[in-house]
This record gives structure tokens, C-alpha cells and sequence, in this order.
């Protein structure tokens, strides 16, 4: 009966509900003895249980009982159910809970509960729910993204010897990948960016718990420190923790509390400003001037004074000197030719190479961007040229101390050179020229005077002075060429290059007689015709194209002026400070406004654009000064040499009032000329160039201490002497009126430097 | 008790030193040479500074911890020691 198998063993919750409902129509309680439940089969807890309730009775079965035992029958209350009863079995249910108030009931409907059946066909139904139709949101795409498929059929090699080659033995070797060039692909590790995350946000803590908080609203809160009470703080302070961390922590504060701070930053050492190289000491470190070598020549130096020194800008240890007679006769029968004499550190007695001049040359330059060329000025006023680019490798060997061989007749002798060019007669000097000048390389002046910028970066033009009262400008190149000067440079330099020691190089062939000067200036306004006039143009000019910034210092006996070429003749400045002829004026190597200057009894230190006077005037000393010159390394040294033949070091930094260091008759003539060279490149060596009268030239070799300058050096300088000079009268008024204010601390501290200042500044004054 | 005091007035008694806080980890003081209102100015903003100089210390490498922490101003210098429960403020004055 497939209804009634249907039927499965109830559960719990069916029963449960039943007991709820008492008695429903369809079934009906039911006593059974254990005669009755033998018979049928149906013992409790035996044959039914708990578990299996149910079991099906026939009906005839029943039926018969009953007839047998009538009344005593178990079945009798409900014989007339059975006997209406359609089918042929009946269900008899286990009720061991008595949910009905019997051992068991007996199910007298055919068709069994509607409830317990709808609620086992309902608890299949849930039991096995359908499957949804599966709706696709995309991942089967992503699925087939990544999934990993055979793009094409696998690929098979099968590698095999030759036939002949089998069962022979095999050599294997070894083969590192990194031999071959694609031995190998590498997959390298690299950081991937995208896993780098930055904490941006951070949680802290801050302590303030709110204790006042309004019933309704909080129109306010006011936060108050948290705080232990009494009881817990004793409690803490009694606690073994606190007292083992006051024991550890004591220990460790009080070591560092003695501990003094230190800067770790700062070098005792260094501070104490000794010399940059301070571990280049060695034990004999000489502080003067030494003697390096002496220079002179029997034949052509001896007796003549030496008017001009210059050490030759590009050869170390060559050294050129212009000599002319001491006497200033203007016709002399003196046979001996006028020479500007080389001599080089290998051979002190012997000169390298002569330059013939058509007269005394008072003064001579190396051009500074070819030391081939040389300018001189004579005697007579004429300008000349020479070029000794044919006897450049001539020197070079000597001075890299070439023996010279006996048995070479070229080489015996010493070369001499022929000018190349000389200025036309007319349109020279009238009288001697005192100074030539090369112009810097940066800027040339045009024929009407100004100062335009210098596209080829070469010295082409020439300066001259000379006491009649004229500043002529010379210009080096071809009048009509001047725009193709660096071509026409280039050719004449080719044509240069057979030429055998005797011959004239071409290079100013153009030049030669007719040489006219550009322009010249006629300085004959101011009352200072004199003797001698000195020009020295400074070795950096600003170049501004349009603007001018040129200015040369031109001593002229007593007078110390500047002007500057544009505003034509009108000297821009006069001043009236040494008392003689002035000798020497020169540019600070460091400074482009401060100029120093010789002549007479003393010298003096001048700054551009100061209309009051020179910054630095020294007393009077007992000889008078005839040269002079500033160190090249050290901005506070400048050596000022003596007609007796001494040389005076002067050390700004160190003494303000007297020199540093006199060197007392170093030779027993006058002084004419020092000129120092550093030869930082090649060796350690510092060098000076003094030359006298009596024709020797003498090179001594400059101390560490006197070209190695202190730190900061520039700038103390600047500040000590020259800023301080300048600014003594702006510096009164200011001591006074900050006198007044002298208690803030601030102040007192200016007031400390300035009275510093002052000091200085009247040391200097002393010395005027 | 005893030894608590005692450190503190040994700490006192160094040169220089102003005062001298015990505050517990959360930063509430413990003991005090100071009085209230600067007491506890400091030791909320000291610990808040400790707190933070800790896990600066400890990001950079969690197995470091902070030792000793040394505030130096114009006027005057704030050590502090930190220690796992406790840690102690000291202000002075190195100049003196």
C-alpha cells in the first residue's frame, strides 16, 4: 500500500503538535493488553517502539478477534469503525507518551492525518528544493581569463646521436650560461610598486575624559586632568614596581646628567686656522724670503739697469728682462745692442734667447693670450713687435734643462730675435714710453674710443703711455681686416712654420713702419708733465657691451688719477698723494677697486670710487719706495721694494703700521722691479723676481706662510682694512649714536664690534 | 615609600634640577617636587611626546625600545626615562 509507506515514522514535532490538538476525529485511543499484543504483533517497546510506532493490522484479523472474544476484546469500543473501515489494513500507532491517554491509538480513517501526510510531503519537498536557473553576472568570463590553455599542440623533440655513434662513450661537459650571450632568460625579481602602502592615518590617544555633562543637552564640556585618588596613589607608591623602576632609572639619569654636551660637529683642530695643508709640515720650514737663483750675464746684463722684468706666462722658469743704460744719455757710445735678455732656471749665467730691439726698451709685455707675442716700448717712443714662436720648443727645451751639445753649432750660440714690427716714427711717442699694456682679453676699444666686448677672446690691442702727456691705443691686427681677424691670424700663423732662427716671422708684416696707433687720448690737461708716467691696465675689466666699466689708473708723478677711455681726455679722478715721481701702481690679483701704489717716500692703498683718499697711506720711510707689487696667493701681502736695495713684506692681517718682515740690502743697488709668479701648477713653488740696478736679476722662493692664506682671508681683509678705512667717518657717527642706547644686549654686542673697528682704523690713522 | 622618597631627593639634589615628576603609564603623576598646575601640564604632554617618540622608535625596528629621551631648550633641559609601567621627568637647568 504505497499511501501508507509513504508514511514515515513521525517525528517529535509531529507529535508534539498533535498533543496540542486533543483528540482529532480521526484517530482513536486505544488499550491493548499484552494478550491482545502478542497476538498481534505488536508488543510495546518490543515489536513498536518509540522509533517505528506504526503498525499495520489486518482488518480480518481484527475482525476475527473480535468475534472470538467479543467483549473482552481489545477492539470491541471501536468494532464498528473496523467493520466500516474500506481498506483491508489498519494502522495502529505506538503512543508511548500517551499524547491521547492510551498506549495506542488506532488510526480509523482511510486516509491517514492530513497534517502528518502534508507535513512529510512538505519536509520532502524542502528537502530536495530545485535548482535555480543559473544566471551568468560575468565570471564565467573570468573563469576562461584564467584558465590555462594549450595554445598550440605540444611540441616533441627527439634527439638522437648518429647510427655510427652508438654505444660510443660520451664526453659531457659543463657550460656556464652566462658564456654565451643568450644562454640563458632570466625572469628578474624586481619591487613592485603596487605594494607599497602608506600609512596615512594613525590613531593616537589623547587623555581628557569629560566629567560635567548637562542632563537634557550638552551645551558644554569641560575637561579636567584624570587623576588618582589618595588611596591608589599610596598604593602605587607602596608597590614593588614603582620601587625597582626608581632604582633602575636612577642609575641611568644621574651618568647622563653629569655627561656635558658637546658639539660632535666642530673640529678643534681645523678652528684653529692653521694652513690648509697642516700635514705638510716638515721639520725646516724656512719663514723669509729665500734666494732661489741669481740671474746675470757678463756680456749683456752686467751694468745696466733692468727696467722691466716679466716672467714668461706659460714656461715655468723663464724669465725676460728689459735692460737699458743706466745713464739717461740720449747718444751713448755704447756699442752694445738693446736687448730684452731670457733667461731660464737652468742656466742662470747664460742667457736662452735675445730680442733685438731698435732702442732701449723701457717697458715690455707677454701677450696674454698668445706668450708668443711681445709688445715693447722704447726709448724713443716707438712701439715694437716681436713674435718668438719660432724659439717657443727652443726655450722649452732648455728649460726642461736640455744639455745643450758642443758640437752643435746652431746651438752655441744664443738665438736672437728681430722685432717683427715697429710703429711708424711720426705717429709714435714723442718722447720714451713709459708702460705698454696689453688690454684683457675680454674687451677692445674702437676707434672712437669706447669699449666694446671682444668676440675672438684675444689681446689685440695695445696701450702706451709716455710723458707727453699722450695714452695712444694700438690695435695689433690689420686695419681694413679687422672683421676677418681670425682667418688672417690662422694664415699668418702657417706661414709661420718654416722659419729658421735668423728670419723675421711675417706675423706683423702689416704693421711694419706704418704702424699707426687707434686712437689716442691727450692727457696734457692736467697739470702732471712730468717725467714719468706709469699705466697699468687691470687684469679684470668688467665687459658690459654699451656700458663702459673701463677705467685705468695712470700714475703721474704726484698725481694718482683714473679715467676711463669714453669720456674722452677728462681724467675722472685727481689725486695728490706721493710727493714724487710714482713708480708703481697696480691692481689687487683679489680686489678688483683696490689699487696699490708707489712713489716717493711711502705707498698707498687706494679703492676705486673712494674720492677721499687713499685708504692706506704708510708713514714716510727713511728710502724711498721704488717698486712695488701685491702678493698673487694672499690678499693682505704685497712686497714694496727700496732704493737701498731692500725689500720691505708687508702683511695686512698682521701688522697695519710696519712691515712684516725687511729684507735689508738684498742687493746693493736700487730695486727697479718685482714681479712674483706662482707656479701652482707645477711645484710648491712661489716665486719672486726682484731686479736692481747692476743688471742681476734675482728670484727668491716665497715661504709657505707668505702664500698660503688663512682662512676666510678675502673676506677678513675686506672687512679689517679696507671696509673699516672706508667707513671711519660713517663709523663715528654711528659709535656715538649707538653709545647712547647701550643697554640692550644686542647693542652692546654691536658696540663691541664696532669699537673693534675702530681700533683698527686708528692704528691706520696713526700711520699717516 | 622610603625609597621612592629617597630617590626623588637624590634626583633633586643634583645640580640644576627644577623638579622632578613620577608619572604611571597612562600618564597621570604619581609623585611630584613640582606644584598641581605644572605637574600636570607636564605630564600630559610629556607623555604624549614619550607615546610618541616609543613608536617611532619601535616602527623603525620593532625589536629596539626607547631608552632615554632628552628635550633641550633655551631655557632649560627635560629628561625623561621611560620604563615599562612608569617614567620619570626631570627638568633642570643645565647652565647652572
Amino acid at each position: 500500500r504505497p499511501r501508507h509507506q509513504l508514511i514515515r515514522p513521525k517525528n517529535k514535532n509531529a507529535s508534539e503538535k498533535y498533543s496540542k490538538q486533543h483528540y482529532p476525529k480521526d484517530i482513536s485511543p486505544l488499550v491493548l493488553t499484552s494478550a491482545t499484543q502478542e497476538l498481534f504483533g505488536c508488543c510495546a517497546d518490543r515489536d513498536v517502539t518509540r522509533e517505528s510506532p506504526h503498525k499495520l493490522l489486518k482488518k480480518e484479523d481484527i475482525i476475527q478477534d473480535i468475534k472470538r472474544r467479543a467483549a473482552v476484546s481489545d477492539f470491541s469500543p471501536v468494532k464498528q469503525i473496523v467493520l466500516e473501515y474500506p481498506d483491508e489494513e489498519l494502522l495502529l500507532v505506538f503512543d508511548r507518551d500517551f499524547t491521547y491517554g492510551q498506549s495506542f491509538y488506532l488510526v480509523i480513517t482511510p486516509e491517514p492525518p492530513q497534517a502528518a501526510v502534508s507535513e512529510v510531503v512538505e519536509l520532502e519537498r524542502i528537502k530536495t528544493p530545485e535548482p535555480k536557473q543559473w544566471i551568468s553576472l560575468g565570471s564565467e568570463l573570468e573563469i576562461e581569463e584564467e584558465t590555462v590553455k594549450e595554445t598550440r599542440d605540444k611540441l616533441r623533440y627527439r634527439f638522437s646521436r648518429v647510427r655510427r655513434k652508438f654505444g660510443a662513450p660520451v664526453c659531457f661537459s659543463d657550460r656556464n650560461t652566462a658564456d654565451a650571450k643568450d644562454g640563458h632568460l632570466e625572469c628578474a625579481a624586481y619591487p613592485d610598486s603596487r605594494f607599497s602602502i602608506k600609512q596615512l592615518q594613525r590613531d593616537c590617544g589623547i587623555q581628557a575624559v569629560p566629567t560635567l555633562q548637562s542632563s537634557t543637552k550638552n551645551i558644554f564640556t569641560q575637561y579636567k586632568p584624570r587623576d588618582l585618588s589618595d588611596q591608589e596613589r599610596e598604593s602605587i607608591v607602596q608597590s614593588e614596581n614603582l620601587k625597582n623602576f626608581c632604582s633602575s632609572v636612577t642609575s641611568r639619569l644621574v651618568t647622563i646628567h653629569n655627561e656635558q654636551i658637546t658639539n660632535v660637529f666642530f673640529d678643534d683642530w681645523k678652528d684653529l686656522g692653521t694652513s690648509p695643508e697642516a700635514d705638510d709640515w716638515s721639520g725646516k720650514v724656512s719663514e723669509g724670503l729665500t734666494l732661489h737663483q741669481a740671474f746675470t750675464d757678463q756680456v749683456y746684463t752686467k751694468d745696466r739697469r733692468i727696467s722691466c722684468v716679466n716672467w714668461h706666462p706659460a714656461l715655468y722658469g723663464v724669465i725676460a728682462v728689459a735692460l737699458t743704460e743706466k745713464k739717461e744719455q740720449p747718444f751713448t757710445f755704447d756699442a752694445r745692442p738693446s736687448l730684452i735678455v731670457f733667461f731660464c732656471f737652468s742656466d742662470p749665467f747664460n742667457p736662452q734667447l735675445l730680442l733685438e730691439c731698435p732702442d732701449d726698451i723701457f717697458a715690455f709685455e707677454f701677450c696674454p693670450s698668445d706668450p708668443n707675442i711681445i709688445v715693447g716700448g722704447c726709448v724713443n717712443g716707438q712701439i715694437v713687435l716681436w713674435d718668438i714662436s719660432a724659439h717657443v720648443t727652443h726655450l722649452q727645451w732648455t728649460q726642461s734643462g736640455g744639455k745643450k751639445d758642443l758640437t752643435d753649432i746652431k746651438e752655441s750660440k744664443t738665438p736672437v730675435v728681430r722685432y717683427c714690427a715697429v710703429s711708424a716714427v711720426e705717429s709714435s711717442h714723442k718722447t720714451r714710453i713709459t708702460d705698454v699694456q696689453w688690454l684683457p682679453p675680454t674687451f677692445e676699444v674702437t676707434r672712437m674710443g669706447v669699449p666694446v666686448e671682444n668676440k675672438f677672446n684675444t689681446s689685440v690691442q695695445v696701450v702706451s703711455c709716455s710723458p707727453d702727456g699722450t695714452l695712444m691705443f694700438w690695435d695689433v691686427r690689420l686695419p681694413r681686416l679687422l672683421s676677418q681677424h681670425a682667418a688672417e691670424r690662422k694664415q699668418t700663423s702657417d706661414e709661420k712654420a718654416h722659419l729658421t732662427p735668423y728670419s723675421v716671422p711675417d706675423t706683423f708684416k702689416h704693421l711694419d713702419r706704418t704702424w699707426k696707433p687707434l686712437f689716442r687720448v691727450l692727457m696734457s690737461q692736467c697739470e702732471c708733465e712730468r717725467e714719468c708716467l706709469f699705466l697699468k691696465s687691470s687684469d679684470r675689466l668688467l665687459t658690459c657691451p654699451g656700458v663702459n666699466l673701463a677705467s685705468m689708473p695712470a700714475g703721474i708723478n704726484d698725481v694718482l688719477f683714473c679715467f676711463s677711455p669714453v669720456s674722452g681726455t677728462k681724467p675722472l679722478h685727481c689725486f695728490n698723494a706721493h710727493h714724487w715721481l710714482v713708480n708703481s701702481v697696480q691692481r689687487s690679483p683679489f680686489f678688483r677697486d683696490i689699487i696699490l701704489s708707489t712713489g716717493g717716500w711711502n705707498f698707498a692703498i687706494w679703492k676705486e670710487g673712494v674720492m677721499d683718499g687713499p685708504l692706506i697711506f704708510s708713514h714716510s720711510s727713511e728710502q724711498v719706495c721704488t717698486a712695488g707689487c701685491w702678493s698673487l696667493s694672499r690678499p693682505a701681502v704685497f712686497y714694496i721694494g727700496k732704493d737701498d736695495g731692500s725689500i720691505d713684506v708687508w702683511d695686512l692681517l698682521e701688522k697695519t703700521s710696519e712691515p712684516s718682515q725687511v729684507y735689508a740690502h738684498v742687493t746693493n743697488a736700487k730695486i727697479t722691479c718685482i714681479k712674483p709668479w706662482s707656479t701652482a701648477r707645477e711645484s710648491r713653488q712661489h716665486l719672486l723676481a726682484v731686479t736692481d740696478d747692476d743688471g742681476v736679476v734675482r728670484v727668491f722662493e716665497i715661504p709657505k706662510s707668505l702664500y698660503v692664506p688663512s682662512r676666510n682671508e678675502v673676506r677678513q681683509i675686506f672687512f679689517l682694512v679696507f671696509f673699516s678705512a672706508f667707513n671711519y667717518k660713517n663709523l663715528k657717527s654711528t659709535f656715538n649714536a649707538v653709545h647712547t642706547q647701550s643697554n640692550c644686549q644686542t647693542q652692546e654686542h654691536n658696540i663691541k664690534w664696532k669699537l673693534m673697528q675702530l681700533f683698527i682704523v686708528h692704528d691706520l690713522m696713526c700711520c699717516m | 615609600m622610603a625609597e621612592v622618597e629617597e630617590t626623588l631627593k637624590r634626583i633633586q639634589s643634583q645640580k640644576g634640577v627644577q623638579g622632578v615628576i613620577i608619572v604611571n603609564s597612562e600618564g597621570i603623576p604619581i609623585k611630584t617636587t613640582l606644584d598641581n598646575s605644572s605637574t600636570v601640564q607636564y605630564a600630559g604632554l610629556i607623555h604624549q611626546l614619550v607615546m610618541k617618540a616609543r613608536s617611532t622608535v619601535r616602527d623603525i625596528d620593532p625589536q629596539n625600545d626607547l631608552t632615554f629621551l632628552r628635550v633641550r631648550s633655551k631655557k632649560n633641559e627635560i629628561m625623561i626615562a621611560p620604563d615599562k609601567d612608569y617614567f620619570l621627568i626631570v627638568i633642570q637647568n643645565p647652565s647652572d
